[in-house]
């Protein structure tokens, strides 16, 4: 195997530990804070959707990006409004998000003339970064200082104590005098942001185009990096880099002549999934999950 | 509240009622036809919208409506065909591709007074269908011969095939691009006195959908010195344009190669007219045409049509129909109308950067073919695809 | 307004999925007017394409028949208080594991029975796993069962386009042997007699549950684990019946759709007739409250929107996507505990009478 293979690995390794890094950073905020969300599939997959179509309605790659964030808010807000306000099961509401984010981009795909799927004019694509190797997306950069920040933010800052003061034990928090609701709602809408970004990254970085399946259940493996990783920001990029791998790996074995009539590709592919319930089944003694996650907060 | 909510829902109940009109409207001047598509649908770029091409132009020319039936899942093929069959609005349903063979079979049995039409079907035999099929595996000949030689001539080693579902259709494709790359092979050595060991990297990604699937093997064929990338997996090609371009981004270049082959459409349109070298045109809509146009006759015959390279069913791509397609590509929203002039000039500049003598054995090969003496594998061939591949190996 | 206490909770939840079904359908007519389409010309569509004939009923009924299953899968786990969307691969296995009793060269009148027993188990192999992690190692089923729906798909891939390939088609698996079919009861519909199978499910999860000591223990431990392990039930054991009648029922589902399902009778590349079976379930199972039989209505509904859906597309031209738009607000609607106390207090807010 030539050198130039490997760079290729790294690099499609490297791209797709973006989007899944991202919302499981944004999740590990979120969970810290005592929100599940399951709907982060859901929310992936609509500003995915909404970042190609803000990029090419104003022409710039970063107001893609924008509007993708937006999109991510807005639905982090419903999901935090209705998980902390209206005290709604968080489980089912997250399901309600998947199920109308597909119908949503597939109905949109088909009313713009192409049921299959959109493709993004590559002028409004984030530009690459020629590294000679490979071109780099700028968005992992991104997302390493994101990863350092949040973890930065969560324990190392004063607001990172409230946060899993209110996700460990949100009555003591409220007798405190932090304000649970509103620090979850927060919580929420900054998980929003983050998936909100990886969706939009999908469709005018990576890809180049929006399709029905452009997730590929990875809103799913970024909660299950958030648990790998112990709901910390710096693990969870170890942990999407894995995954990215594995995933760039199987491809690979599947056209690579000589090895793709030795080894199936979909084992491969398997691999991170399993690659996580070891991880989850062996760690999971010292992980430890804020205590009062996925309960509502009801003021006695 | 509960009689609030009686009051309302009878208003509904009466706007239903009132506002819903005929549930079966009425046939237009000269013929409903309903078009059913597999899960690829329409924006392709390359065979659903082939298929759209040809009942669009019927609308056009000869004044039939045309209703497209999207199939969102394997499920619904059988369900759609009963459901239009049922119906009895429609004087012909098409169904667009092989993988509605099955559902075909047994809806044309169950409607035995209903006309129907298939692309990509010729082994059912029904009095009330008409069947037609494609030498796809000629076309592929002739890309084949053209990658391998063109490949060569830049100083490449490889060409790649990154095709869909493994369904038998696809494997004339395959079986036909490797026929045409020994060719070239062959060829290639014997004008220029060098050796030309050009090999193939094959894969089936196993989706008519998922771009990303595409854009990831390509990536990995060029990283392994592909030149050329023959899409043989409709809107993939979207996916596999998107390696090409970045790769050459990398090198700050603009032009292949190494350069995509197009399939079913025209579409060198492409990649700015310079990325695309060829398109293995596949004219879906001359047969979906001609389907509508017998119904309309009242030729309509029920039995087997075979659309190649002889009735101009299968051709290369070449500059007569570049301006037509980049029309059916502005449409498309593919392009823009402004770029066209750039494209055209873009693609001249491309064709004439190869050498006359390789366009010229392409041509050779052509009439090889028409004349039955280039034997080209596989005008149906599930059982012997693995013979094929042992003849012409990797 | 009602006489007993008991009755009027009975009713809530059907009026709460009503009331989130009403709002499904609103919100949906709203996006087909922002689409320019006739939204009562759609439903009149939707409506009549899914029960207004015989045909279309007996199709609703076939999309809904493993729906009910899946569904029953979710439903029971969260009656013992557990979260299982597993239902999705162990779907898969079920199917594959129906496909290969064919290879078994069994005498004909077995391979129906012992094809769904197959599937049952197959679908038991692919839950067990996840009870015996949360159990032995606290891994919570969410993450557990995710894990275990994506190696299921890439496991079924790998099966379908390796092992147990047609050799003629490279895009499928072999068929259902023939005296495996499950006979069609309509000849122009794909309704079939796993209809059946489906409603003896329900009948039989309906007395497990309420009528045998052992539904006692699995409802009482989700109810209240606490009390419930003072009062002497094993939790543990609960977990395990959970995931073991669930993924029974699940492999079972996965049968029936490939066993009934003409024209193939076999698992597609890419299994499009298993995909979303398992997600869609949990769909059903919220909407039908996890009661078996408010699941068989919620399945027919779904059934019903599913198939309508198919009309509505192209007559009057409203695309199919807007079905799961529908689904999912209904589901977002379900979210929110108290519907109808929410719409009585916005009621109250606006001044309207009643």
């Amino acid at each position: 195997m030539e050198l130039a293979h490997l760079w290729g690995i790294l690099f499609i390794s490297l791209h797709a530990m973006v989007p899944i890094t991202l919302a499981a950073i944004g999740e590990s905020i979120e969970e810290s804070a005592g929100l599940f969300n399951i709907g982060l599939e859901g929310i992936l997959l609509l500003s995915a959707l909404t970042g190609a179509l803000g990029a090419q309605a104003s022409g710039s790659a970063v107001m893609g990006l924008v509007t993708g964030m937006a999109t991510g808010a807005i639905v982090g807000l419903l999901f935090g409004f209705i998980s902390t306000t209206l005290r709604g099961s968080q489980l089912i509401s997250g399901v309600g998000i998947n199920l109308f984010a597909l119908g949503f981009v597939a109905l949109m795909l088909t009313v713009m003339g192409a049921p299959g799927f959109h493709s993004v004019a590559r002028e409004v694509q984030v530009a690459l970064i020629p590294l000679g190797v490979g071109n780099l997306s700028p968005l992992v950069l991104v997302t390493v200082v994101l990863a350092i920040v949040a973890w930065w933010l969560l324990r190392r800052t004063q607001l990172g104590i409230w946060i899993r003061a209110v996700g460990e034990n949100p009555a003591a928090a409220d007798v405190a005098g932090i304000r649970v609701n509103a620090i979850r709602l927060g919580a929420a809408i900054a998980a929003g942001v983050f998936a909100g970004l990886a969706g939009a990254y999908l469709s005018i970085d990576w890809f180049g185009a929006v399709t029905k399946e452009i997730t590929a259940g990875r809103g799913f493996i970024a909660l299950a990096i958030v648990v790998f990783s112990g709901l910390n920001p710096l693990l969870a990029l170890l942990g999407g880099f894995i995954f990215g791998f594995f995933d760039g790996l199987a491809t690979w074995v599947a056209t690579y002549p000589g090895i793709k009539e030795i080894i199936p590709w979909q084992f491969v592919a398997m691999a991170p999934y399993v690659v996580t319930l070891a991880v989850v089944a062996g760690a999971i003694g010292r992980v430890r999950f804020p205590s009062a996650l996925g309960v509502p907060y009801v003021r006695e | 509240m509960k009689a609030g909510i009686i009051r309302i829902a009878s208003l509904v109940v009466a706007l239903f009622v009132l506002a819903g009109g005929p549930f079966v409207s009425s046939a237009s001047a000269a013929g409903k036809v309903a078009l059913v598509l597999d899960v690829g649908g329409r924006g392709d770029l390359s065979f659903n919208d082939m298929g759209f091409k040809g009942s669009d132009e019927a609308q056009a020319k000869l004044g039939v409506e045309v209703v497209e039936i999207q199939s969102n899942s394997a499920a619904d093929y059988l369900p759609n065909m009963q459901n239009a069959a049922r119906s009895g609005q429609f004087d012909l349903i098409v169904a667009v591709g092989f993988l509605l063979a099955d559902a075909m079979a047994e809806v044309a049995d169950q409607f035995p007074d209903q006309k129907f039409a298939i692309i990509d079907v010729t082994w059912l035999g029904k009095p009330n269908l008409m069947e037609i099929g494609y030498e796809e595996n000629k076309g592929s000949a002739i890309v084949g011969a053209l990658s391998s030689m063109v490949a060569a001539h830049y100083g490449y080693d490889k060409i790649g095939v990154v095709l869909g579902i493994e369904i038998p259709v696809l494997y004339k494709f395959e079986a036909g691009y490797r026929y045409g790359m020994h060719w070239g092979n062959a060829k290639y050595a014997e004008k220029t006195g060098k050796k030309s060991n050009v090999g193939l990297l094959w894969t089936y990604t196993g989706t008519f959908s998922d771009i990303a699937k595409g854009k990831a093997a390509t990536e990995a064929m060029l990283a392994q010195g592909a030149g050329i990338i023959y899409n043989v997996a409709g809107p993939l090609g979207i996916g596999d344009l998107e390696a090409i371009t970045e790769h050459l981004e990398a090198k700050n270049k603009s032009a292949g190669p190494p350069f995509m082959i197009g399939v079913d459409a025209n579409q060198d349109y492409l990649g700015d007219g310079h990325r695309v070298l060829a398109s293995m045109m596949k004219r879906v809509d001359f047969g979906v045409y001609s389907a509508i146009e017998s119904v309309v006759n009242g030729t309509f015959k029920g039995g087997v049509q075979i659309l190649g390279p002889h009735n101009g069913g299968i051709a290369m791509s070449g500059k007569q129909d570049l301006a037509d397609f980049i029309q059916f590509g502005v449409s498309g929203g593919a392009i823009s109308a402004s770029d066209s002039g750039q494209i055209t000039s873009n693609w001249d500049a491309m064709r004439k950067d190869i050498p006359q003598w390789i366009w010229d054995a392409v041509a050779e090969l052509q009439s090889e073919i028409s004349s039955g003496a280039a034997d080209v594998p596989c005008g149906w061939c599930p059982d012997t695809i693995g013979d094929i591949r042992a003849k012409y190996p990797d | 307004m009602f006489a007993s206490k008991s009755l009027k909770k009975q009713i809530e939840p059907i009026v709460e999925s009503l009331l989130a079904g009403l709002v499904g359908l609103v919100i949906g007519a709203l996006i087909m007017l922002a689409f320019g389409h006739n939204p009562l010309a759609a439903y009149r569509s939707l409506l009549l394409g899914s029960v207004g004939s015989v045909y279309s009923l007996a199709e609703s009924l076939a999309v809904a028949t493993p729906l009910i299953l899946t569904a029953l899968t979710f439903a029971v786990a969260m009656r013992g208080g557990l979260f299982n969307i597993g239902a999705e691969g162990q779907v898969y296995m079920g199917s594959l594991a129906a496909v290969s009793v064919g290879l078994l060269h069994l005498p004909a009148p077995f391979n129906l029975i012992v094809a769904l027993l197959a599937a049952m188990i197959a679908g038991i192999v692919w839950s067990l796993p996840v009870a015996l992690l949360k159990l032995g190692r606290g891994v919570h089923e969410v993450i557990s069962t995710i894990m275990f729906n994506w190696i299921a798909h890439f496991f079924a891939f790998y099966l379908i386009a390796n092992v147990l390939t047609d050799p003629k088609r490279g895009d499928r698996t072999i068929s259902i042997i023939e005296s495996a079919r499950l006979t069609r009861i309509l000849p122009t519909a794909t309704l079939n007699t796993g209809l059946f199978i489906s409603l003896l499910t329900v009948a039989i999860i309906l007395f497990l549950l309420w009528r045998t000591s052992t539904g006692f223990e699995i409802r009482a431990a989700g109810y209240n684990p606490h009390a419930s392990h003072h009062a002497g039930i094993n939790i543990r054991k609960q977990v395990l019946r959970v995931f073991l009648i669930g993924g029974a029922v699940a492999g079972l589902a996965g049968a029936i759709q490939v066993m009934g399902r003409p024209p193939y009778y076999a698992v597609m590349s890419g299994m499009p007739q298993l995909v979303n079976l398992g997600f869609d379930g949990i769909g059903v199972a919220m909407i039908g409250r996890n009661h078996p039989i408010g699941i068989v209505f919620a399945a027919l509904f779904f059934g019903g929107l599913m198939v309508g859906g198919r009309i509505m597309q192209f007559d009057p031209g409203v695309p199919f996507e807007l079905v799961r738009v529908i689904e999912g607000v209904i589901i977002l609607a379900l979210a929110v505990p108290e519907l109808r106390r929410q719409f009585s207090r916005l009621k109250g807010r606006w001044g309207r009478k009643e």
